[in-house]
């Protein structure tokens, strides 16, 4: 008896200790074990793109539910697992951190910070979209703007930092991004007016490392581009997670609409650095270059898409890319080394811009402004993309937009700035139901040039996996989950699920075999093969 | 201080809010509620009482935090000046009296009745199912919409009524398709997704196809299976039908 107490102890020993130790490095060396998924988006590259091949255009068709986890929590689900070392990690919402069992689905531990019933949530629902894992720590962020670091094992919180004031609207719903010795979290906010930045915490300690402002301050380099004090709550929102590249040590991340999103009038100029991607240096947060996708934005035209990193030739010269299919409608392609634009092209239908300039700056078309009376102009407030992750498959070389034709109308109002209350100067409606539709996409990563499209009856909110295997996986608002042959477009298979899948899919390895995930409504569906 | 300035500027120009809150309601709400608030995919808000928000406090939260499973957005981006104005014009709605029906509901009853409405709408549990249910209309259109659906109906196709198939969507949308087999359905449409749709016909019988078994889908937009009334009726009995139908609210 004694004897078995003693070996389990060692046993349990042995596995903290070593087995379920998720280093940087191992993060960083994805590709070398393909049945786990340790960032949001996969892998640093952001490519959300599976190495895993068991699943294919043959076999597709015969996916059955290996297992189904259903929120205790209400609310919209847009949650993208971790998986690793026999546990999935996921948020429910607004701000619970749950940890799975991958075998059954069964909860191993769950944990709910106390959340204020006066939080404020302006710009969006209240929702979560995932964990990061270091070490033998996962971290969350929550809607009244705190970071967590949970122990990966029980639950047990370890620290918990305010990041900002919710009374001023600061929020959090972007899943934080874990690199060497810094964890790297986005805030939400610019309807409220906040001024937006992008933190790096300890991940032992929870202290602050440094804090990189998205609106510079008077003097500023980048200060120029805003008129009078409009700095002071120029927005600038950091609400989806980075991607990273280790070689030149930058983090690529997205900034949204300036504040207030559509009454302009207190912020003549660009608004640096908003309607941007930035590229950080993660040691001290400094920005090593900037590119605007939009200058002085007027229709909320977040830059919070997914940035994908690959290395292809474009215009017969080698390149490090960084690639954006942005909300204001335009696919870009960038050097991710100096920030140099090399093309861009719309990849849905577009009317507020008469095309780019040589360096990428949008003829921006005056009559497109948001006006008391409206303005309709397409795409429609959510953008031709969103949060939802795109997918780059290094096999096919393309890259995979789940994409909305659909038009809107723009509103300008007054804009009145209160700590903690709406900031946006107006507003939109959108043109949906038989007007409107959604198209997968597949872009030539190099150059936005269309290679197929898939049509979907609606609009989509859900992102997209690519696998080895020659499959693209997405969701319908209508809640279809279906797959399609990578290369050409065809529907391979497709269930419907009973409720809108606002989600990214993912996939990882169970005993050896491939595994597919995706949320729909409040329940999260694992597919593998019989 | 400044709430004291506000306030009294409020006071000094009522009208300037009510302007204002016509701007907004022109912006934000019309598409739904109609230009007047007569009524269109939304509840008709040109009555002195509604339902989900009888006084201003009550009307400010549904603004506010919308009526979910309604299809009533939450719309949190109003200042509250914006909000205030906004209210009083929803109010103002309530008190004009141009948009009244000006038939006699009792007769309308009757001739409702002699065209055979019932064989395609149901009023309190009794009639035909071709056609959007009538029991709740007086709250959901004004007589206007009501008129231009009897007089012209591709003209005034329901939208977002139901919550099937969802907002925005045409309701009763009439589809004509053949699948690969030849078999052909016209009805309309009940339900639809990416991979599939769902019909009945005008017998009432309900099919189910998945899209890749269909060769021919043809959506009929812009069109209604009812058929057009201007050449039917006229005058005082079309002024009494409306009147009728204005008069349904549902079960009080």
């Amino acid at each position: 008896m004694r004897t078995g107490v003693t070996l389990f102890c060692l046993m349990l020993t042995a596995a903290g200790t070593y087995a379920q130790q998720v280093s940087y490095q191992r993060i960083a060396a994805a590709e070398s074990d393909p049945s786990t998924w340790t960032t949001y988006s996969g892998n640093y590259q952001a490519q959300r793109f599976s190495l895993l091949d068991q699943i294919n255009r043959q076999n597709v068709p015969r996916l059955k539910p290996t297992w189904i986890y259903q929120m205790r929590h209400a609310g919209i689900v847009e949650t993208s697992p971790i998986v690793v070392d026999g546990v999935m990690y996921i948020t429910e919402p607004p701000s619970t951190a749950t940890a799975l069992d991958i075998r059954t689905g069964r909860p191993l531990w769950t944990y709910t910070p106390k959340i204020p019933s006066d939080v404020i949530i302006i710009g969006s629902p209240p929702v979560n979209r995932g964990m990061a894992i270091l070490d033998n720590l996962v971290y969350f962020g929550t809607v009244n703007c705190h970071l967590i670091a949970l122990d990966a094992k029980t639950g047990i919180v370890r620290w918990d930092t305010k990041v900002d004031e919710n009374k001023k609207g600061y929020y959090i719903t972007a899943a934080p991004l874990a690199v060497d010795g810094k964890i790297i979290i986005g805030i939400s906010g610019a309807e409220t007016g906040i001024r937006g930045f992008l933190d790096a915490y300890d991940p032992k300690t929870g202290k602050r490392l440094w804090r990189t402002y998205t609106v510079p301050a008077k003097g500023e380099r980048g200060s120029e581009t805003w008129g009078g004090e409009s700095w002071q709550h120029g927005g600038g929102s950091t609400w989806v997670t980075g991607s990273y590249d280790p070689d030149l040590h930058l983090v690529y991340w997205g900034t949204g609409n300036p504040a207030p999103d559509w009454n302009d009038e207190t912020r003549p100029g660009d608004n640096l650095y908003t309607s941007s991607l930035i590229a950080v240096d993660p040691s001290d947060g400094k920005i090593k270059w900037h590119f605007q996708f939009t200058p002085h934005d007027v229709h909320d035209w977040d830059a919070t898409e997914i940035p994908i990193l690959f290395d292809a030739e474009v215009k017969g010269r080698p390149r490090k890319v960084v690639s954006m299919a942005n909300r204001n409608g335009f696919y870009y392609v960038l050097d991710r080394q100096t920030g140099e634009f090399l093309t861009a092209v719309p990849y849905v239908k577009q009317t507020w811009a008469d095309g780019l300039d040589a360096k990428g700056r949008p003829f921006a078309r005056r009559d497109a402004d948001p006006k008391v009376d409206g303005t309709l102009v397409y795409p429609a407030i959510a953008g031709g993309a969103n949060w939802w992750s795109p997918s780059y498959s290094p096999k096919t070389r393309l890259f995979y937009q789940a994409a909305r034709e659909i038009a809107g109308v723009y509103y300008k109002g007054d804009a009145e700035y209160k700590d903690g209350t709406a900031y946006t100067g107006g507003g939109g409606e959108v043109k949906g139901g038989d007007e409107a539709y959604g198209a997968i996409r597949a872009l030539e990563a190099t150059t936005g040039n269309l290679k197929w499209e898939f049509k979907l009856l609606t609009p989509p909110q859900a992102g997209l996996l690519s696998t080895a295997g020659g499959l693209v996986f997405g969701g319908t608002e209508e809640g279809d989950f279906f797959a399609l042959d990578a290369d050409t477009g065809k529907p391979l298979w497709d269930l419907q699920l009973g409720a809108a899948v606002r989600a990214n899919p993912m996939s990882f390895a169970l005993d050896g075999k491939q595994q597919v995930v995706i949320t729909a409504g409040s329940s999260l569906f694992v597919f593998g093969l019989p | 201080m400044a709430v004291l300035i506000s306030f009294s500027a409020a006071a000094a120009a009522p009208s300037g809010n009510l302007e204002k809150g016509k701007q907004l309601f022109l912006g934000m709400c019309s598409r739904c509620h109609g230009v007047e608030g007569a009524g269109g995919e939304g509840p008709n808000l040109s009555r002195p009482v509604l339902a989900n928000a009888p006084d201003d406090t009550t009307l400010r939260a549904v603004i506010r935090d919308g009526i979910p499973d309604r299809g009533m957005p939450r719309i949190r981006r109003f200042t509250d000046s914006e909000l205030d104005a906004l209210v009083v014009f929803v109010r103002s709605l309530g008190r004009s009296t141009g948009r009244a029906a000006v038939g006699n509901p009792g007769r309308g009853k009757a001739v409702y009745q002699r065209l055979a409405c019932a064989s395609c709408h149901t009023i309190a549990g009794e009639g035909g199912i071709l056609g959007p249910e009538l029991t709740n209309i007086g709250a959901h259109r004004a007589a206007d919409y009501l008129r231009q659906s009897i007089v012209d109906p591709a003209a005034a196709l329901p939208r977002g009524v139901m919550a099937i198939p969802g907002r925005g969507f045409n309701e009763f949308l009439p589809v004509h398709l053949v699948t690969d087999t030849g078999q052909e359905v016209r009805g309309v449409r009940v339900n639809e997704d990416t991979f599939t749709i769902q019909v009945r016909d005008t017998a009432g019988r309900l099919y189910s196809f998945r899209k890749a078994d269909v060769k021919q889908l043809d959506k009929e937009l812009g069109q209604s299976l009812m058929p057009e009334y201007k050449s039917r009726i006229s005058g005082a009995d079309l002024d009494d039908l409306i009147a009728y139908l204005a008069s349904l609210e549902g079960a009080k």
